[in-house]
């Protein structure tokens, strides 16, 4: 079976320890492989460090890729923002030999190289390519009747679409595909395409501005009348979940719309325990257990 | 005629009224020809082009035997025709005559270097006289030109073309692949900039179609196949089965009204209903129905109440031959599919609909009888929102270009709903508005005072919300986000060329540009020409246009056409490729490979050259691993003999020998004779149809005869006349390059230059490099040009 490199992330490790359980409960469940990544630094995030300083963002980047060179692995994460720095870098140093020179000639001062041979895979694509659909639905234990999934893709698992390689970024259906192979029904909603609010380093510098835009996003899941918010993306995750206590606190915004992150949506189906899966950690609790008859 | 034993040439030399004696010695230059074997009679004179100057010429012929002439004067783009003229009155065959460059070429571009003119001027004159020496008589062929023409697409393009034709007597086959001709105007209720009812000014021409005795309507037809040659096409035309006889019609609609069977209406562009047996509308030409066989149940009701028996369900796919002489291609365009543009929700939504959707709602003879209601549930219309450059002028996604009548037609369908829709809010979101065109912008401002607004910005994102819809735009004006709610919103998609192009392109043999539409002669000045000759195209399948613009084409594309056919004898040009020695030919297929107009063709166990299809350029003769090919008019053997003539004529320090591609690049270098630039006059230059005629036997033939450098000036393959032989020109020195090696020559004594006529002037500085880094290599030595020699020898044995 397939084996990768397990990059962690700041947010997971940090704040949502419970991913990274339920990442490997679900990877080992599958019989998938995950090293440990010993070393691995930030990714560097894409918005607050790629859009100051693109060259030392390269070159970190470059460090972490050849972390899962030297293992003879792809790494996989389980963060939208973690995949667009890792997968964006290991395209330009795939097609660019210049920079790759350029950029191996300062990882020689700590010993490195990075030759573009290995790369970033996200979970999704473990799921969908090394799993496969068919798979995960003859996996489910506990279907997910009734369940109503308002789906979040996060801006950067899609786009820049010529990159990232995965369809259209408009009309995507990876997530959708998944959800109806676990039994739930993923609905639509008004602002699907809406970014988190997160992004782009705007959490960090506005966080105002960031809670306006997840307002404006969880408003229309309400009213679509989900069960919970489906997503792929340790920050988005962090953004809805922390960003609800943020706008009950800050601008008296009540939502309670539980958060989920799709190791998690999986694990519960294929008949994980649910505390295993992290899922009590969240802010928000995971009411939608009840309605499965798994709380 | 004046045969090939026995040259007896005559040099004739001009002065040009000392535009060529003031530089170069006339007076050496004839007595160092009248020196030269065969050379009969050496003259020259102050204009050769002059009554006299020609009469002494013919005079010369009859007085002294001349079977061969070469004169030498201004460039044979001048005078060649005229002399040409002469000497054929005078029993001489155009192939035993010669006209050389030593005006443009010598005394013009070596002022200052008389002497070097001089000596250039015999070396070119003695080429001439060798090349002469050896010449075969050539003839022209002729051809008759089919008088009739056939044109592709009965949109208004096809329409124009095909009676502007047939107005001249001229037969013309009109093929429409639909049940109808009228085309995309026929679907519009009407037109802009004047708000003209399109069917009224459309259906007239369509009838008028019907009604003349010179045009053969096919309709539901397919060209399958285009055979033969420009003059003399054989088309094969596939008709699908109609069901009902057109002659037998009388459009009573008994038919329809009893047919069970309902499908979508194409014609409707999705958004109505129509029968299996349906007319697409009620002036279509040909006047009669047509069955659907894709959706017809073959149930036999239309038959028992059809009164005129006009309905065959047994009918079949026929297939006709028919021969032209030249054809139009006006096969116009569709819309760019947006489903891949999810943000738009096109395809998703029913709401969301294109602009052409929207010209069927707006028609009172489309699916609502006119009425402008939401396709969802058919619920009022208040408010409007028009999306242009959907998909235009978006390099990720969509198209690169401007799809011109967009913006245009987005306001005639804003102004013609306010007219009759009061109340309602029309909102067009741009990103720049373009109404450059006659009488456009006023129509443009028009709309402004009519209360439409124009908003300027992209639209992100089209948000579904029950029957109507959210559009987030940006609003670059006020600078912010926007969001509007609508009714209704249109999409105003790429226009892209018809889909069925790319294999029509194929059988016609004609290239289409990046963007799929068909390629222009040239874009500015023969835009109504396609890169074949007899093959003709209009409107919009040349690019987006407006009606008036496609009428203005087709209006040229119908003259064009008329033009070629008018000749009714196609005249031949002689120099063509010919299998000089068939027992060698093993039907390998190297030259076939190579050949740019597909003229070489495999005939049991040899190569066929056709001599109508081939142009002569030569691609294929260095092709031939057997060297069994030939070209009439500039033989090996000539070559060779040219080639020593011009080495051999004087004594000069150093020679280059420059093979100029006879159309773009000699142009551009008669253009530096005429600004009297200068450069050095070691170049000697030999015209050859492509520098892909040369075989390296020939440039080291050049080699071992005294030339110390070589250099090839080729046409680009764009540009020059013979497409893709120029790049195989390219190809092919940069080889040799290599081969010269093998010889003990150096490769730096190999130019090859792609030349354009706009830089004729850089031509100064190629010939200044080339002269100076030869200089400094030097002049070869006599050993190795002997060695060179004899290797040729042994080799040619
Ligand atoms: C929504 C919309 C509104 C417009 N409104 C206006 C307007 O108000 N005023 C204006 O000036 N312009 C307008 N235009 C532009 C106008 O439609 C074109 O300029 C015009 O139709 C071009 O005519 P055409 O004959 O080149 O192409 P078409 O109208 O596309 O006709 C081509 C014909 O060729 C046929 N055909 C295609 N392929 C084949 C094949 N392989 N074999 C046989 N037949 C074939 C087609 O069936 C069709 O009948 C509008 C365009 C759009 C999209
Ligand atoms: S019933 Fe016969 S004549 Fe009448 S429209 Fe139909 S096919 Fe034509
Ligand atoms: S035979 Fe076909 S066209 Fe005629 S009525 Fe029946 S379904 Fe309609
Ligand atoms: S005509 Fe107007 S709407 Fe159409 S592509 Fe050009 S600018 Fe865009
Ligand atoms: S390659 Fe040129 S010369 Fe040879 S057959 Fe073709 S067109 Fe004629």
């Amino acid at each position: 079976m397939a084996k990768y490199a397990f990059f962690l992330g700041c947010i997971a490790p940090l704040r949502y320890p419970g991913l990274e359980a339920a990442t490997k409960k679900v990877m080992q469940h599958f019989g998938i492989e995950l090293l440990d990544l010993n070393g691995a630094s930030c990714c560097p995030a894409p918005g607050v460090f790629g859009s100051f300083d693109l060259w030392n963002w390269l070159v970190i980047a470059a460090r972490n890729l050849s972390l899962g060179e030297s293992l003879g692995a792809d790494l996989t994460t389980i963060c939208n923002g973690c995949y667009a720095t890792l997968q964006e870098a290991w395209h330009i140093l795939k097609e660019d030999p210049g920079k790759r020179r350029s950029v191996n000639e300062i990882l020689s001062k700590i010993n490195r190289t990075y030759n573009a041979k290995t790369g970033i895979k996200h979970v999704i694509e473990v799921f969908t390519n090394d799993i496969g659909i068919d798979k995960i639905k003859s996996s489910v234990k506990n279907p997910l009747e009734g369940l109503k999934v308002a789906i979040h893709y996060g801006c950067h698992f899609l786009k820049p679409r010529k990159i990232r390689g995965h369809g259209s970024s408009e009309k995507p259906h990876i997530l959708e595909d998944i959800v109806k192979a676990l039994g739930a029904e993923p609905i639509y909603y008004k602002e699907k395409l809406l970014c988190c609010g997160a992004g782009g380093g705007v959490r960090a510098g506005n966080l105002d501005t960031a809670l306006e835009i997840t307002a404006r996003k969880l408003k229309s899941v309400k009213e679509a009348g989900a069960d919970c918010i489906l997503h792929p993306c340790s920050f988005c995750h962090f953004q809805f979940d922390r960003g609800q206590v943020e706008l009950r606190e800050r601008k008296g915004l009540e939502f309670n719309i539980p958060v989920i992150h799709l190791v998690q949506l999986i694990g519960l189906a294929v008949g994980i325990d649910p505390k295993s899966l992290g899922l009590y950690e969240n802010e928000i609790p995971p009411t939608y257990l009840d309605k499965l008859g798994l709380g | 005629m004046k045969t090939l034993e026995n040259p007896r040439v005559g040099v004739f030399v001009c002065e040009c009224g000392g535009n060529i004696s003031d530089v170069v010695d006339v007076k050496r230059v004839v007595k160092a020809a009248s020196e030269w074997e065969n050379v009969v009679v050496a003259r020259h004179y102050t204009y050769m082009c002059s009554k006299p100057g020609v009469e002494l010429i013919r005079q010369s012929i009859k007085k002294r035997g001349l079977n061969r002439v070469v004169i030498a004067c201004c460039t044979p783009k001048m005078h060649r025709k005229m002399f040409e003229r002469n000497v054929e009155e005078e029993g001489v065959n155009l192939a035993f005559l010669e006209v050389v460059n030593i005006r443009e070429q010598c005394s013009w571009v070596h002022h200052e270097d008389p002497e070097g003119a001089t000596l250039k001027a015999i070396d070119l004159i003695k080429g001439a006289v060798k090349k002469v020496e050896k010449a075969t008589p050539l003839y022209p062929g002729k051809m008759p030109v089919k008088q009739a023409v056939l044109v592709i697409g009965g949109g208004i393009a096809g329409i124009t073309a095909a009676l502007r034709v047939a107005e001249t007597g001229i037969k013309v086959y009109l093929v429409e692949k639909e049940p109808t001709i009228g085309g995309h105007m026929a679907k519009y209720a009407k037109v802009f900039p004047t708000l003209d009812c399109a069917q009224c000014i459309l259906t007239p021409k369509m009838g008028e179609v019907a009604e003349n005795t010179n045009i053969e309507l096919l309709t539901l037809a397919e060209v399958v196949s285009v055979e033969g040659v420009p003059g003399d096409f054989k088309v094969k035309i596939k008709l699908k089965p109609r069901g009902v006889d057109v002659e037998k019609c009388v459009g009573c609609g008994a038919c329809n009204r009893v047919c069970p069977v309902e499908t979508v209406s194409d014609f409707d562009e999705g958004l109505g209903k129509r029968k299996a047996i349906y007319i697409p509308f009620p002036q279509a030409v040909p006047s009669a129905y047509v069955i659907d066989f894709n959706s017809c149940t073959k149930c036999g009701k239309c038959v028992e109440k059809c009164p005129r028996k006009a309905i065959n369900l047994d009918d079949t796919e026929k297939e006709i031959e028919i021969n032209v002489g030249a054809i139009i291609v006006a096969t116009g365009f569709k819309l760019f599919d947006l489903s891949e543009y999810g943000e738009y929700k096109y395809g998703i939504h029913p709401n969301v609909i294109t602009a052409l959707q929207m010209e069927r709602l707006m028609n009172v003879t489309g699916p609502t009888s006119g009425a402008i209601v939401r396709p969802s549930d058919g619920g009022e219309v208040k408010k409007i929102g028009y999306v242009l450059c959907a998909g235009s002028r978006d390099t990720n996604k969509g198209k690169p270009y401007c799809s011109r009548v967009c913006c245009l037609y987005a306001i005639k369908q804003a102004l013609m709903m306010k007219e009759f829709m009061e109340g309602l809010d029309i909102w067009i979101h741009y990103i720049d508005l373009r109404a450059a065109g006659r009488r456009y912008e006023e129509f443009y401002k028009n709309a402004q005072i009519e209360g439409v607004k124009f908003v300027r910005g992209k639209v992100s994102e089209i948000i579904p919300d029950g029957d109507q819809l959210i559009v987030r735009a940006e609003d670059t004006t006020l600078g912010r986000p926007i969001e509007n709610r609508y009714d209704l919103v249109v999409l105003c998609p790429p226009i892209v060329p018809s889909p069925e192009i790319t294999k029509l392109a194929e059988i016609l043999k004609i290239p289409l540009d990046e963007d799929g539409f068909v390629l222009e002669k040239h874009p500015k000045l023969d835009p109504v020409s396609t890169k074949r000759e007899g093959i003709f195209a209009c409107g919009v399948i040349l690019g987006p246009k407006d009606i008036q613009t496609s009428v203005s084409e087709a209006e040229g594309a119908a003259a064009k056409a008329i033009n070629f056919l008018i000749q009714k004898e196609k005249i031949i040009e002689p120099n063509k490729a010919y299998l000089a020695t068939p027992e060698e030919c093993d039907a390998c297929g190297e030259c076939i490979e190579v050949c740019p107009t597909e003229a070489i063709s495999i005939a049991s166990d040899k190569v066929e050259i056709n001599e109508i299809l081939c142009n002569g350029c030569g691609a294929c003769i260095p092709a031939c691993p057997k060297e069994a090919l030939d070209l009439k008019g500039l033989s090996d053997e000539q070559l060779m003999a040219e080639i020593e003539g011009v080495l051999t004529g004087s004594e000069s320090e150093i020679k280059i020998l420059a093979f100029v591609e006879n159309e773009i690049a000699y142009t551009a270098l008669d253009l530096t004779g005429v600004a009297r630039l200068s450069y050095p006059s070691s170049i000697r230059v030999i015209p050859v149809p492509s520098t892909s005629r040369l075989k390296l036997k020939h440039i080291l033939y050049a080699f071992a005869k005294g030339a110390d450098g070589i250099m090839f000036l080729e046409a680009p393959e764009h540009e020059g006349p013979f497409g893709k032989a120029h790049a195989i020109a390219e190809e092919r020195i940069e080889n040799y390059r290599f081969d010269i090696e093998d010889y003990d020559i150096d490769s730096v004594r190999i130019w090859f230059s792609k030349v354009y006529v706009p830089d004729w002037r850089k031509l100064v500085k190629v010939f200044e490099t080339f002269d100076r880094m030869i200089k400094d290599e030097g002049p070869i030595d006599q050993e190795t040009r002997e060695n060179l020699l004899k290797k040729l020898e042994e080799e040619s044995e």
